[in-house]
């Protein structure tokens, strides 16, 4: 049984029509799209002036990532020892509550009240917070837009910028009301002041808490070092000042080598946010040495499952390259159509639209697989190059093999099928359909209302046909 | 050369004036043009749907009757797409129809690309006074490398004036079924689309996609656009039809 408890893509249909109804939520995107989009085709026309190729690049990177997929148990074994004789401990976690279980109990044999996080989407598939706060411990989230989602109780709506549907005007009142102050008039030139104010309350945080949680971008094998990219210098923070630190990460994390991370860096920023390199790039190892002043005294991984040795080996093992850029949802007219939140469980845009029903259960999150105009935007930027429609495509394909689509939509497509099959009744068809379409047109030739599409002409008319087929008027021409 | 003309499902049901500028291009460049009988759907929405076997015999069906010509041309990016890319790797674990579908994806050409690529004209007939913008349709685009061809041959008709549009290559939002399945959304997507048409400020905006085109057309008129022309590459590249 897979843990599909709090996942709610079963509702996307339904999420999306109050998102794109949305229209404090519609400004917020359309004003971030343009900025994603140029910012990452900036870094990468950049490659040339490194005499570097995109297209080379990604195939190097892929490979890289390949090579890991292929033979995972061999690459997570060499990784465990070279972690734990680097002093960390190391943990395997099947799935989100074995996570909790684990961090929870961590937190409480250290002593730990607060535990002081930096960005992972990982513990949002465990519910991590959740469970820390109920077991009495204060999780704070310390990477700015996690923060922010934090004090809203909401979840992230974007792997990489997770409050993006936030307005400035929402993030005043949240940091006002949280921060005991009254709420002022912001510009966009009060930025800077915010994100200090927020610093300021988060200092505080980072020296009294006694853990420290985060992801990594990457776990490295043959150094056993888990490596954080990040711009805010939370993760710093997080993973040097607590006593304790904990990574938390999928075991499809790993990479073989430096010298990999080094080849994959030259994509992973310029895909994400269009910077040639993070401002802050951390490799962690172990805990603080002898006569060492910095780190951890203690440092433990957490190496979770939650579905993904089941995609090893399988139609979707490519989806285990990912390197959680968020390229794809930046460039996806779906995405920026409706933000994350619509897709209800922790990964949005066309990757989560593979994962959220890999992870979750396939007949959990019907509608995701098709929520893709299959524009193949998404497979044009992935950095690792994961064919993102053809995986949405196959899941399509065992929706169909399973019997889990509706059974009007199997009736139509049978019947239409059954027609498309045969040539003469198709034309019978065809012809009346012409002549039914024309008659519904207005006399500018546009139809207003499709009583069987409604889905279409909600939003839009219809050019009415002129009647006649054109298989119909090639005949009686070929007669004439 | 014999060539096979494939219509269409869409230009067959909802614009057979597609059909018919296509066929006069083709005649117009001296090609001995055959409208293969029994053509129905190339099974695409079969396709998407997720439903392979039914997807597969229309393949089979359209491979069929299309063999024996030169080349196979079609007025769609979107269904050029499908039969050059999808049949081959549809058809793959049948030996003898991979074969089939193979040898037909080589012959076969959207439309645009056939004209410029294997015809090579240098004029066409029609004629435009005014501006058009063009719409990248994205299977086209980025599935056989449909972008400079167009314009190119847009470049050639009396009268015309190409502006650029801006995001020309982001999606119109209609992905077939998914305008229907989430009619809300694709709204959206257009929405966005026709104000780079607008931006664009052209007379026409031209694709070589009839899908694209009667989402494009249908969400302008709505939103009380009815200045601007929607028309297919092969009507503007073909002119009027004879009386």
């Amino acid at each position: 049984m897979k843990a599909a408890v709090h996942s709610q893509a079963m509702h996307f249909q339904a999420r999306a029509g109050v998102q794109v109804r949305n229209p404090g939520l519609q400004k917020t995107l359309q004003k971030a799209r343009p900025l994603f989009v140029g910012k990452r085709a900036k870094g990468v026309a950049g490659l040339a002036a490194d005499g570097l190729d995109f297209e080379e690049l990604r195939s190097a990177c892929a490979g890289i990532r390949q090579r890991v997929v292929d033979d995972l148990d061999v690459w997570l074994e060499i990784f465990e020892e070279r972690a734990r004789a680097a002093g960390a401990d190391v943990l395997w976690a099947r799935d989100g509550a074995d996570v909790a279980r684990l961090v929870v109990d961590i937190a409480r044999r250290n002593g730990a009240g607060k535990v002081v996080k930096s960005k992972s989407m990982l513990s949002e598939e465990a519910q991590l917070n959740e469970a820390l706060s109920a077991a009495g411990i204060q999780p704070v989230e310390t990477d700015l837009g996690e923060y922010i989602v934090q004090l809203a109780g909401e979840a992230p709506s974007h792997i990489i910028a997770p409050a993006v549907h936030k307005t400035m005007a929402e993030v005043e009142a949240l940091f006002a009301e949280h921060h005991g102050r009254p709420r002022q008039a912001r510009t966009s030139a009060d930025i800077p002041a915010m994100a200090r104010e927020a610093r300021q309350v988060l200092r505080q945080h980072f020296l009294s808490a006694e853990m420290g949680i985060s992801g990594a971008n990457f776990l490295i094998a043959e150094s056993g070092s888990a490596a954080l990219v990040t711009n805010e210098g939370n993760g710093r923070m997080v993973t040097t000042l607590p006593r304790v630190h904990v990574v938390i990460t999928g075991i499809e994390k790993i990479i073989p080598t430096l010298d990999d991370f080094a080849t994959l860096m030259r994509l992973l920023p310029r895909s994400a946010t269009g910077q040639s390199i993070s401002n802050y790039v951390s490799l962690l190892t172990g805990t603080r040495g002898p006569g060492e002043t910095e780190g951890p005294e203690k440092t433990v991984f957490i190496l979770v499952d939650n579905g993904r040795a089941a995609l090893a080996g399988s139609d979707f093992s490519d989806m285990l390259r990912c390197i959680r850029c968020g390229a794809c949802m930046n460039h996806c007219p779906v995405y920026f159509s409706l933000g994350g939140h619509a897709y209800g469980w922790v990964y949005p845009g066309p990757m989560g639209s593979v994962l959220t029903p890999l992870y979750t259960g396939i007949e959990n999150a019907l509608d995701l697989p098709h929520a893709s105009t299959g524009c193949n935007q998404c497979g044009r930027v992935c950095p690792v190059n994961i064919p993102l429609p053809a995986l949405m495509h196959r899941l399509r394909e065992i929706q169909n093999e399973r019997g889990l689509r509706p059974w009007r939509e199997r009736f139509a497509l049978r019947a239409w099928g059954w027609l498309a099959g045969h040539p003469a009744a198709y034309r019978w068809a065809t012809r009346r359909a012409a002549r039914y379409l024309h008659r519904l047109a207005d006399a500018s030739g546009r139809i207003h209302v499709l009583g069987i599409a409604p889905g279409w002409s909600d939003g839009r008319d219809l050019p009415a046909p002129p009647g006649q087929t054109f298989h119909e008027l090639y005949a009686a021409r070929k007669r004439a | 050369m014999r060539l096979a003309l494939y219509v269409t499902c869409l230009v067959d049901l909802m614009r057979p004036a597609i059909g018919f500028a296509a066929l006069r291009l083709l005649e117009g460049a001296g090609s001995d043009v055959v409208v293969p009988p029994g053509q129905t759907c190339c099974g695409q929405p079969a396709w998407s749907a997720g439903n392979r076997p039914l997807a597969a015999d229309l393949a089979k069906q359209a491979i069929a009757g299309l063999e024996g010509y030169d080349y196979v041309v079609i007025p769609s990016g979107s269904c050029a797409d499908h039969v050059c890319n999808i049949y081959p790797q549809l058809l793959a674990d049948d030996p003898a129809w991979a074969v089939r579908a193979r040898e037909l994806a080589a012959r076969t050409y959207e439309l645009s690309r056939f004209l410029n690529e294997v015809l090579a004209l240098e004029q066409v007939p029609g004629e435009f006074a005014g501006s058009v913008t063009y719409h990248d349709s994205c299977k086209g685009l980025r599935g056989l490398g449909v972008k400079a061809q167009p314009r190119a041959l847009l470049a050639k008709v009396r009268g015309l004036a190409l502006r650029g549009m801006p995001e020309c290559e982001e999606c119109c939002g209609f992905g077939g079924a998914f305008a229907l399945r989430f009619g809300e959304v694709s709204t959206a997507i257009v929405d966005r689309k026709c104000e780079s048409i607008a931006a664009a400020g052209a007379d026409a905006v031209v694709g070589g996609d009839l899908g694209c085109l009667l989402n494009i057309e249908g969400r302008l008129r709505r939103r009380g656009d009815t200045r601007t022309q929607v028309l297919h590459l092969a009507e503007v590249l073909a002119g009027p039809a004879p009386e």
